[in-house]
């Protein structure tokens, strides 16, 4: 009987032992993005050179954004050191206390636009909406504004817009009324929806993934629409006919920050300053369309000429493109948001 | 038709759950069940069915079958299984189609007509009543399909419940009667209508013994009643003896023999209608310079001597009888043979005994007082005799 | 009697051993309950808990407190009539179609010789194993305008122009209807192998012709399958996502797909509770109503069986 409780015993404090050994260990961190190309290139860019300079391991996990957050922060059980939420999602989370102060002594935000500079989320990546067209429809004469996509006379076609992303496809029909790209923020709503109204009648299909609208450009279904610039590149570079600028192009940030109750809050603060640094995120764009948040990383030669012109955060880019301000719709996106769905639906 | 008497049968069956059904009165002498018979009265019509062939792929299930049944008949197609009899009514009703031959009924040719216009009343083995109609619409049914007025319906069924000896059970739904009441119903729906012709494709198979016995002589009475021409289908033979006018034996594909149930009975003419209709013996026997021999006994017998060869002797068990002389005398025939056992069942019994070649007899006989008290046992040498009136001979095929 | 209580004289034994008996009898019930008690468990534990935690849900807005605000916005918006009508719009109209396409499939399934049957059989099944997305993006390929079947129509000279098959409701129809016809198809397949031949036989024999044989005695009897399909395909077509998210074109809204649209743009799962269990209700309401409706009929011929 001794016999067995002695080897019992053992047992539990060699389990206890072996649980030990990598609870103490607290150079591991929990980073979370979108998964798939997006997240790989992350990796590439971001993650895989961070722990090595800091001799630490990053392990990855996938969202599906600020509803993950809140579920871990108000349920005390937080798995992330770092994740990546939109920029818009930033500005609500911070509003509900879900995210740790950024100690910017740690953390370097020079070259990052303020507006994408809080105290506790900071800018990390961006996306464009573009207008693309199908050059076998159009040629090289195809829209080229947003009026002109709204203009269903002088270009008649199929049309598809964002119906999943209500902000991005009311900065557009803010853009589509003749409003100068300085002006559109804040956006008049209900201005807005006048000029979606409009339009409605003429779209084919509201898209609610990137894939779809991908799909519909591609098979031919809609002759022009509006679509993320990664997927426009995707397009052009698997050589379908198609045209698309920056022009009137509405930029979306994402955002990085640490969830409340981080265990690594240190050591996440320290990688997320690698993460935004010049050096960093001039990978970015060697691996995907979505340009650094910081516009130093163009300033470092990392990145080839030819292929600066090509990122929507470059400077020159910037300059066409309207910034989705995060905190006007942090305050107006379910009222919005509502009123846009009643406005699309059949 | 004074075979079985009526009476008789009933009385003997009446047992258990036959006294709760009301025995049927006869009709002749009843005005009110004469006034029935005119309403409810299928016209008799005659069937002549010739040169029937039906193969299923390669096997032929009818071969050139042919078979005469006169208006107002009773005939029973009896016969085992793959015997043919159920294919040969299902091409009667039209559910499946010959590959040649003719059905005339009352002269009119219908092997080419579509079942619904057949006119043909069927009774089905598991009554194949229809489960979402309550029993007034299931005998109401063939009368909608002819158009008949409400009020002629209402009536027509209601003589047809009361003919089946179903009266006021017209709201039951089929699922709350018993299975004799089925048997009714599926019987009312198939004369409601006054078919030229009734099929029944072994009714009673599902009813328990007491009950069945007690259907056979209803539905004998009521054809009695009705006059029309039926035709069924049974492979028990002894509800063949009971109902029928007639018996087509059938065997693989052919009839091997027609005729009523006595003549069937008592002279078999193969060695299949001997065995298929009550229980029998079969003796080899010889047939050389105009005599017929068993062993080195000459049989006695009063039918014709038939050619040189082999034959069967057919004997039933009760038609042997022990006798005490081992020499013949008169017209009895005397085949000596040794008791294996004897087994008393009351009324009757039974002796089984061994001949001389090792062929195994049975002899049946009442158990009267002068028999019993020269019963025999086993082991014991006896003699069999049989009557040269009861002497039957079959081809030995 | 008499002498029974003669022996037995005391009140509390008038009746031999009634109380050993009513003891049994007790006992018996709660062996039987012990043995029911892990399916009740289980039917506890994964669906009586989680709905009424939905329930639960649905009551608190995204502060947190306890407040009928995710029921309001029914009211207050008029999106969620538009989306909840046309969920009930599409649930009919696939329903509406698989009978039609389903019923004479299933006949023709039930008629067929068994080994052709079960042939057959595997080829309505076979689209069970492919997903959903696949078979979407299939009908996608087939239906829309530069698809197989405008091109052909084009090329044919049937049409000019091409015609609006995909990313809208008719699209939406074909592409659920295809993944629903085997739930209709399997019970009435089912449900017309039971009926027995010899009933046809016998309409026919008593003076029905082929077709009014069909119609007074095949098509009452195999009702009561046509109906489980129907509750079936019904009730999965309203919680249906995938294919009205991709065949629709943004048009078509589900209530499924303003669940998720909603519990997201609220940061509440109460605000998609809310739908959840809007859906649940009214589905039970119809579902009631269609057994009244078709119940007694249907329930006849269940119970004859």
């Amino acid at each position: 009987m001794t016999k067995l409780l002695c080897i019992k015993s053992l047992a539990v404090a060699g389990l206890l032992a072996s649980v030990a050994v990598p609870a103490s260990a607290a150079d591991t961190i929990t980073a979370a993005s979108w998964g798939g190309t997006y997240q790989e290139a992350e990796t590439k860019a971001f993650f895989d050179p961070t722990a090595k300079e800091l001799g630490i391991t990053i392990k990855q996990d996938t969202t599906n954004g600020l509803d993950d957050v809140r579920l871990q922060v108000t349920g005390n059980a937080v798995k992330w050191d770092i994740t990546e939420l939109g920029a818009d999602e930033c500005a609500r989370g911070s509003k509900e206390g879900l995210f740790e102060k950024l100690d910017y002594s740690v953390i370097d935000k020079s070259g990052i636009n303020p507006k994408l500079v809080h105290d506790d989320w900071v800018g990390i990546s961006y996306t464009s909406v573009v207008l693309i067209y199908r050059t076998d429809v159009f040629g090289d004469k195809g829209p080229k504004t947003w009026a002109d996509f709204w203009d269903v006379e002088k270009f008649p076609g199929r049309r598809a817009l964002s119906g999943s992303q209500a902000t991005e496809t009311l900065s557009v029909a803010a853009l589509a009324k003749g409003i100068p790209i300085d002006k559109v923020y804040p956006v008049d709503i209900d201005g807005a929806l006048q000029s979606v109204d409009k339009v409605k009648g003429h779209i084919d299909a509201w898209w609610t993934s990137g894939a779809q609208a991908m799909q519909l450009v591609k098979d031919g279904e809609v002759d022009m629409a509006s679509i993320w610039n990664g997927r426009a590149g995707t397009l052009r570079k698997e050589g379908a006919p198609v045209s698309f600028s920056f022009d009137q192009g509405v930029l979306t940030a994402d955002c990085m920050v640490i969830p409340k109750g981080s265990k690594n809050k240190d050591l996440a603060m320290k990688a997320l300053a690698k993460f935004v640094s010049p050096d960093l995120q001039a990978n970015l764009p060697l691996y995907v369309d979505n340009g650094p948040a910081n516009e130093k990383a163009f300033e470092t030669g990392k990145i080839p000429p030819e292929r600066i012109k090509d990122i929507n955060s470059a400077p020159d880019n910037v300059k066409k493109q309207v910034l989705q301000d995060p905190e006007f719709w942090r305050d107006t996106l379910v009222e919005a948001t509502e009123k846009f769905n009643n406005l699309i639906q059949q | 038709m004074q075979r079985f008497s009526v009476r008789n049968c009933v009385t003997t069956n009446c047992r258990g759950s036959v006294q709760a059904l009301p025995q049927l009165r006869p009709a002749m002498n009843d005005p009110e069940s004469r006034e029935m018979l005119l309403s409810i009265a299928p016209t008799a019509l005659p069937i002549g069915i010739s040169g029937i062939e039906k193969r299923f792929g390669g096997v032929s299930v009818l071969r050139d079958l042919s078979l005469d049944v006169a208006a107002g008949e009773f005939l029973t197609l009896l016969g085992p299984s793959g015997s043919g009899k159920t294919t040969l009514l299902m091409i009667l009703a039209g559910f499946v189609r010959a590959n040649a031959g003719s059905i005339k009924v009352g002269g009119e040719e219908i092997i080419a007509m579509p079942p619904h216009r057949r006119n043909i009343g069927m009774v089905f083995q598991n009554y194949a009543l229809f489960p979402h109609m309550n029993v007034f619409h299931n005998i109401a049914f063939p009368l909608k399909q002819r158009r008949v007025s409400t009020a002629e319906t209402a009536e027509r069924v209601e003589k047809a419940l009361d003919l089946v000896q179903l009266k006021g059970l017209g709201e039951r739904r089929v699922d709350q009667l018993s299975g004799g009441q089925r048997q009714r119903v599926a019987l009312a729906r198939a004369i409601v209508f006054e078919p030229r012709i009734v099929l029944m494709d072994e009714p009673l198979s599902a009813l328990d013994k007491s009950l069945r016995e007690h259907m056979q002589i209803e539905l004998r009475n009521l054809h009695r009643r009705l006059g029309m021409t039926t035709v069924y289908v049974t492979h028990d033979q002894r509800e063949a003896i009971t109902m029928s006018d007639r018996i087509a034996v059938m065997n693989a594909g052919c009839i091997e023999q027609i005729d009523r149930p006595e003549v069937l009975y008592a002279a078999p003419k193969t060695r299949f209608v001997a065995g298929f209709i009550g229980d029998s013996n079969f003796i080899p026997v010889e047939s050389r310079n105009g005599s017929v021999w068993y062993e080195d006994r000459k049989i006695r017998m009063t039918s014709a001597v038939p050619a040189a060869g082999c034959h069967l002797m057919v004997v039933r068990p009760e038609k042997l009888r022990l006798v005490a002389d081992a020499q013949p005398a008169g017209s009895v025939n005397v085949i000596p043979a040794t008791v294996g056992d004897v087994i008393y069942q009351g009324d009757s019994f039974a002796c089984y005994a061994t001949l001389r070649d090792g062929r195994q007899v049975t002899l049946r006989d009442y158990c009267r007082s002068d028999v019993l008290a020269r019963l025999p046992g086993p082991g014991e040498p006896v003699n069999l005799g049989i009557d040269a009136e009861d002497v039957v001979l079959v081809a030995a095929d | 009697m008499s002498m029974q209580s003669a022996i037995l004289p005391h009140a509390g034994a008038r009746t031999l051993n009634a109380d050993a008996l009513h003891a049994d009898a007790r006992r018996e019930t709660f062996g039987l309950l012990a043995l029911l008690s892990p399916g009740l468990l289980l039917v506890f534990a994964v669906i009586i808990v989680p709905i009424g935690w939905l329930f639960w849900l649905s009551l608190f807005d995204e502060t947190g407190s306890l407040s009928a605000s995710n029921y309001a916005r029914f009211f207050q918006q008029p999106s969620y009539i538009k989306t909840f009508l046309t969920t009930f719009k599409v649930a009919f109209a696939v329903t509406g179609a698989c009978v039609v396409l389903g019923y004479p499939l299933a006949y023709m399934l039930s008629q067929l010789p068994r080994r052709a049957a079960s042939i057959c059989l595997i080829l309505v099944i076979l689209p069970f194993w492919t997903s959903v997305l696949v078979r979407t993006y299939a009908w996608l390929v087939i239906l829309q305008r530069k698809g197989l079947i405008n091109s052909w129509l084009i090329d044919l000279g049937v049409i000019s122009q091409p015609l609006p098959l995909a990313n809208n409701f008719a699209g939406v129809i074909i592409g659920m209807t295809h993944i629903m016809l085997p739930f209709l198809v399997l019970p009435l397949y089912a449900s017309m192998k039971t009926i027995d031949i010899d009933c046809l036989r016998a309409g026919m024999n008593l003076g029905a012709s082929p077709a009014a044989t069909f119609r007074q005695i095949f098509f009452p009897l195999s009702l009561p399958g046509l109906a489980s399909g129907v509750v079936i395909v019904f009730v999965l077509c309203l919680g249906f996502f995938v294919t009205p998210a991709l065949m629709g074109g943004g048009k078509v809204i589900m209530w499924a797909m303003r669940i998720e649209q909603t519990t997201s743009l609220y940061s509440n799962w109460g605000a998609g509770a809310a739908l959840g269990v809007v859906l649940l209700a009214v589905t039970l309401a119809l579902l009631g109503l269609f057994q009244w409706l078709l119940g007694a009929r249907a329930t006849g011929v269940w119970s004859s069986r």
